[in-house]
């Protein structure tokens, strides 16, 4: 019940005193003992920190407790040790106890208690700082002492002054931050020795009990130690300097004189004379110095000159300094520097420097010469550029930074001899900008044009695709490239013309052999006699024939003007050897012995050439060295086509047409395993009668040497024996393969077998190498540029097929890869 | 024949002529002192040379002005200068003196003795011809003893070539100075800027006998100190003559 009172008692207290408008008003906060010390061991004192009031007058009360008995006791004296403290004397003082002591604030609201603290009294012993030091000092035998005395500290209690301290003093130069303490012991008084004359010392002293801490140290005392009579050091002469080479002064660092007033004087002779002046003006050129007038200078001549300090205990002499006048000018600095800018015809701007000698120095005399040199930098910059320009009092200074603050300085010296003056005090200029904005604005406007200039030939560049591309890599010229259709190169993709440019150089890959189309050629039943001799060959020999590219050295073959000689030369020897196309056409005329021959060559073209040495011989001489391969390829092809040879007349269209037109031949020549048999099969079958039928797009027909989109295979329906063999030209059903057919206008001659499917669909591929058609069918090309009537009444037997599988198609008859027959004519 | 000697010296300097000598007849950019004092040689040389080829009366070159005159004596004896400046430098290096003080007293010149302006205003104060005799008068007196010197520090073997073609060096500039001094006195005398009352130089050819003498006492490092000295006493005389003469170009 009555806690319930006391507890509520202050809640109402606070609400009445919130109500009454007083807030703040609280508990007392936490007092705080702050330290508790014995001065000699006897007694102690404890200090406290009085926590937040609460808004109220606080009391505060110190309680505290021995560990040896359980009762608390109250402070026994509040007063003796100041405010917030409590004073324990001798009565109250047992050293060997431990004292837990506590304060606590109580006020109208309530009270707060500090945290107990334990206090041993030995350990809290430490004892005020002496008093009472007073300093003296002695002289003996020009040596100075300090005589220091002080007195312990008092004590409250005045009876017990018997403890023993220790002391120790402590002292400095006043100037100085480092102390020198020195251990005195139990004395109270100390003598100092090995002190600086002249510096004034301050000292102190601290003491302590045998146990405990150091007091404080004492109030400073400071002393100066007097200065000692002697005789004055060496004065020293610092330099000599003529500011205009007719008259000079001397300056000299007077001697340290320990307080006593010295008298310098200086002293000189001159070279080659005995006798000493004394300095004939101290007071011109200031203290500590000596002026030399024009009739007091002489020149080439040395002074020999002396500085003599004196006071009452004697004097004392500088070391000579020697002085040639010539050799010590050192002229002011120039004057009247003016910085101008000035445009030059480019309305460059550019900094003209004019100054004027030093007004002393008289230049125009021709006694003294003076040599200038300047120095700049921009104001916020580390390093100057010094510039010697001689003689001149002008400079100008071109190429300076726009927009910056720069900073000029000149000196000068006499030529030959002396030395530099002090720099100018500095001078400022600022370089404008505006001169560089309009520059700055023709320079934009340059880069804006030429970045619109840009965006709209890359525009262009966009719109008229690889026309550009075309026009930036026109077709290499030279014999090499006669093949390339350029019609190829402008309206091809991409794929193609690198197809058609760069397969030459890729590795015979096994992703090439892939794309490789066999070539065959029909023949007709005119040469069956031939078949055994090639048979082999054509059926187990996989002999890949790549695209020749037309770009090629091995294209060059085909070119017209190659190609006519050969062509004739074949005419006239039917028994050499040709190209395919010539053979296929001169058939008729003794074809049997060379026809077997190159079969054979054929037959073994991955080793040896051709065993006949006679067309080996006449390769040789024919074709250019790199043709040989085509050489081979020729013969390979041949090869086939005897095998697949249709009739001559048959064959003749085609080969006309790829006369016409210039184009890369694109003979390919694939194995092809189970099919060949039936093809094979076909050639034998000669009796068969076999219809071509060749429908040409009508397309190609309009521009037989322009149109790219040309029929890109002929269909050939066979018909077995018992069927009539059809032939069916179709045209591809796009252009979105990107081979397209880039023979421009002209007639096919399809002997190349894409593939074929289905085990009777013989898919031909157009030869597109024209050049190899000597010149003499011309006659029949004219009947060729109808291909309608060029499709053959003759008996030839085609397995036919749907253009289905175009990917081998187009890929077939983009690459050969000359790589894979070259090796044969090594 | 001194003009066949002066181009045999000159070519022969020319072609030993060391830190790539630049021809500074008419520079914008005074040489600084140490560069000018090595290439000196050279240059100076075939300036001299130009001076003594196109003396007056001669054809084919620009009738040469006093002034033109003055300025190359002065360079040239301002080379001189800083040649010796050089030279001494180095010998006090080689030869350090034993009192082991940078500027000792008590060297006497052998050229001491000579009355020479000591001041400006002495310089400007005496007449004309006799500053004029002044300069020659040193030279004269410098040319004996310079070539005995060069013979004398050939012996010593621990100098470096570099110290010993200087002194040639010097030696033979101070001849064609005084050539140069003598042409321009000629000038002068002939255009009437001074009277020809020179007192000649027999007397001081007298006197240069017995300095020589007193020359050849001295210690290397200060009878080159003594040269030095004498070089820049012609410099500045030239300069207040040239001055005194024509006040008006560049003074």
């Amino acid at each position: 019940m009555k806690q319930r009172f006391i507890s509520s008692v202050p809640i109402i207290l606070q609400l009445a005193l919130t109500t009454l408008g007083l807030p703040g008003q609280s508990y007392p906060g936490k007092p705080q003992i702050i330290r508790c010390r014995s001065l000699e061991k006897e007694t102690f004192s404890c200090w406290w920190k009085p926590g937040s009031d609460g808004g109220l007058p606080n009391n505060y009360t110190l309680f505290y407790s021995k560990d040896s008995e359980e009762k608390i006791y109250e402070c026994p004296d509040y007063l003796t040790s100041g405010p917030n403290s409590c004073y324990f004397d001798k009565n109250h003082t047992n050293p060997w106890t431990t004292y837990i002591i506590t304060v606590m604030a109580t006020n109208e609201i309530g009270s707060n208690s500090s945290d107990p603290q334990h206090v041993d009294v030995t350990s809290i012993v430490q004892p005020d700082a002496p008093v009472n030091l007073s300093l003296e000092t002695n002289t003996y035998a020009n040596l100075s002492y300090l005589w220091a005395k002080w007195s312990p500290p008092p004590l409250a209690d005045a009876s017990s002054n018997s403890h023993m301290y220790h002391y120790e003093l402590r002292l400095k130069p006043e100037e100085k931050e480092e102390w020198q303490t020195i251990s005195v012991g139990m004395q109270t008084h100390y003598e100092v020795s090995s002190l600086k004359a002249g510096v004034k010392y301050v000292v102190q002293v601290r003491c302590m009990l045998d146990l405990g801490e150091w007091s404080e140290w004492s109030s400073e005392r400071s002393i100066q130690i007097p200065k000692e009579r002697l005789p004055p050091e060496k004065p020293i002469i610092i330099k000599c300097r003529s500011p205009e080479k007719e008259t000079f002064t001397c300056w000299w660092k007077p001697a340290s004189a320990g307080g006593l007033l010295t008298k310098h004087t200086l002293l000189y002779s001159k070279e080659g004379e005995e006798k000493v002046y004394e300095c004939p003006d101290y007071k011109t050129a200031g203290p500590n110095s000596c002026y030399f007038d024009k009739k007091h200078t002489s020149f080439w001549t040395i002074y020999n000159i002396t500085v003599r300090a004196t006071n009452e205990m004697g004097s004392n002499v500088s070391d000579p300094h020697y002085v040639d006048v010539t050799y010590i000018v050192q002229p002011d600095p120039p004057v009247n520097i003016t910085l101008e800018l000035k445009k030059s015809i480019k309305r460059k701007p550019y900094l003209v420097l004019t100054w004027s000698p030093p007004p002393q120095a008289d230049v125009r005399s021709g006694w003294l010469t003076l040599e200038y040199e300047l120095r700049l930098k921009p104001e916020e910059g580390e390093e100057w550029e010094t510039i010697f320009v001689g003689q001149q009092t002008q400079c100008k200074m071109f190429s300076l930074n726009p927009g910056k603050r720069y900073i000029v300085q000149i000196h000068c010296k006499p030529d030959h001899h002396g030395l530099w003056s002090e720099w100018s005090p500095e001078m400022y200029i600022e370089i404008p900008t505006d001169f560089r904005v309009k520059d700055m604005v023709v320079w934009i406007i340059v880069g804006v044009l030429s970045s619109l200039i840009c965006l709209i030939m890359s525009w262009i560049m966009i719109m008229k695709g690889y026309r550009m591309m075309a026009f930036i890599l026109p077709p290499v010229p030279g014999p090499k490239i006669k093949g390339i259709d350029t019609h190829l190169l402008e309206t091809g993709k991409s794929e193609e013309l690198l197809s058609a440019l760069g397969c030459h150089g890729f590795p015979p890959t096994s992703d090439c052999e892939e794309l490789l189309i066999e070539y065959l050629e029909v023949e007709d039943s005119e040469d069956q006699q031939l078949m055994p001799s090639h048979d082999t060959p054509s059926k187990n020999t996989k002999i890949i024939l790549k695209e020749t590219d037309s770009d090629s050295g091995r294209g060059s073959c085909d070119s017209p003007s190659l190609l006519p000689v050969k062509c004739r030369e074949s005419r006239s020897l039917p028994s050499t050897l040709q190209t395919q196309d010539v053979r296929a056409k001169e058939k008729k005329g003794g074809k049997g012995s060379w026809d077997t021959r190159c079969a054979a060559s054929t037959s073994e073209q991955k080793t040896l050439p051709c065993e006949s040495k006679k067309s080996c011989t006449w390769l040789a001489a024919q074709l250019p060295s790199n043709q040989a391969a085509m050489f081979a390829y020729h013969s390979t092809v041949e090869a086939f086509k005897i095998t697949l040879n249709t009739t001559n007349v048959n064959t003749s269209p085609i080969l006309v047409g790829n006369e016409e037109s210039h184009q890369s031949l694109y003979p390919i020549a694939e194995t092809v395993y189970d099919d060949l048999e039936k093809i094979n099969e076909m050639e034998y079958s000669k009796t068969d009668q076999t219809t071509v039928q060749v429908r040409q797009n009508e397309h190609s027909n309009k521009s037989p040497f322009l149109n790219p989109k040309l029929m890109d295979y002929v269909e050939v329906h066979k018909v077995r024996q018992d069927e009539e063999p059809t032939l069916l030209l179709k045209h591809k059903e796009n252009n979105e393969k990107t081979k397209k057919c880039t023979v421009p206008g002209t007639s096919k001659e399809y002997t190349k077998v894409s593939t074929v499917v289905d085990h009777h669909i013989l898919v031909l591929l157009p030869d597109q190498r024209s050049q190899s058609t000597p010149v003499s069918q011309e006659p029949v090309a004219e009947t060729s540029q109808n291909p309608q009537q060029s499709q053959a009444e003759k008996n030839t037997s085609y397995s036919t097929t749907t253009p289905s599988d175009s990917r081998r198609d187009t890929s077939g008859s983009d690459y050969m890869d000359p790589s894979s027959f070259m090796p044969s004519f090594k | 024949m001194a003009l066949a000697r002066a181009v045999g010296r000159a070519g022969e300097r020319a072609g030993s002529g060391r830190a790539g000598a630049h021809p500074d007849i008419p520079r914008p950019d005074i040489p600084r002192p140490d560069a000018a004092a090595l290439s000196a040689g050279a240059a100076a040389a075939l300036a001299l040379l130009w001076l003594l080829v196109c003396a007056p009366g001669d054809a084919g070159c620009h009738p040469l002005t006093v002034a033109d005159l003055f300025d190359r004596v002065i360079r040239h004896s301002g080379r001189i200068h800083s040649l010796s400046t050089a030279l001494y430098a180095e010998l006090e290096k080689h030869f350090p003196p034993r009192d082991n003080e940078l500027g000792r007293p008590a060297r006497k010149c052998h050229t001491s003795g000579m009355l020479t302006p000591n001041g400006k205003e002495y310089a400007q104060k005496i007449p004309r011809e006799e500053l004029t005799h002044v300069i020659l008068k040193l030279l004269q007196a410098w040319k004996e003893p310079l070539s005995h010197f060069n013979q004398h520090i050939e012996h010593h073997q621990e100098l470096p070539d570099d110290s010993l073609s200087k002194a040639k060096q010097i030696s033979n500039m101070v001849h064609e100075l005084k050539t140069g001094v003598e042409k321009v006195t000629e000038k002068m005398q002939s255009m009437g800027i001074i009277s020809n009352s020179l007192n000649g130089m027999a007397s001081s050819e007298d006197t240069g006998l017995s300095i020589s003498n007193e020359a050849n006492m001295m210690s290397d490092s200060d009878f080159i100190h003594c040269f030095r000295r004498d070089s820049n006493k012609v410099q500045s005389y030239l300069k207040i003559l040239k001055c005194r003469i024509m006040p008006e170009n560049s003074c």
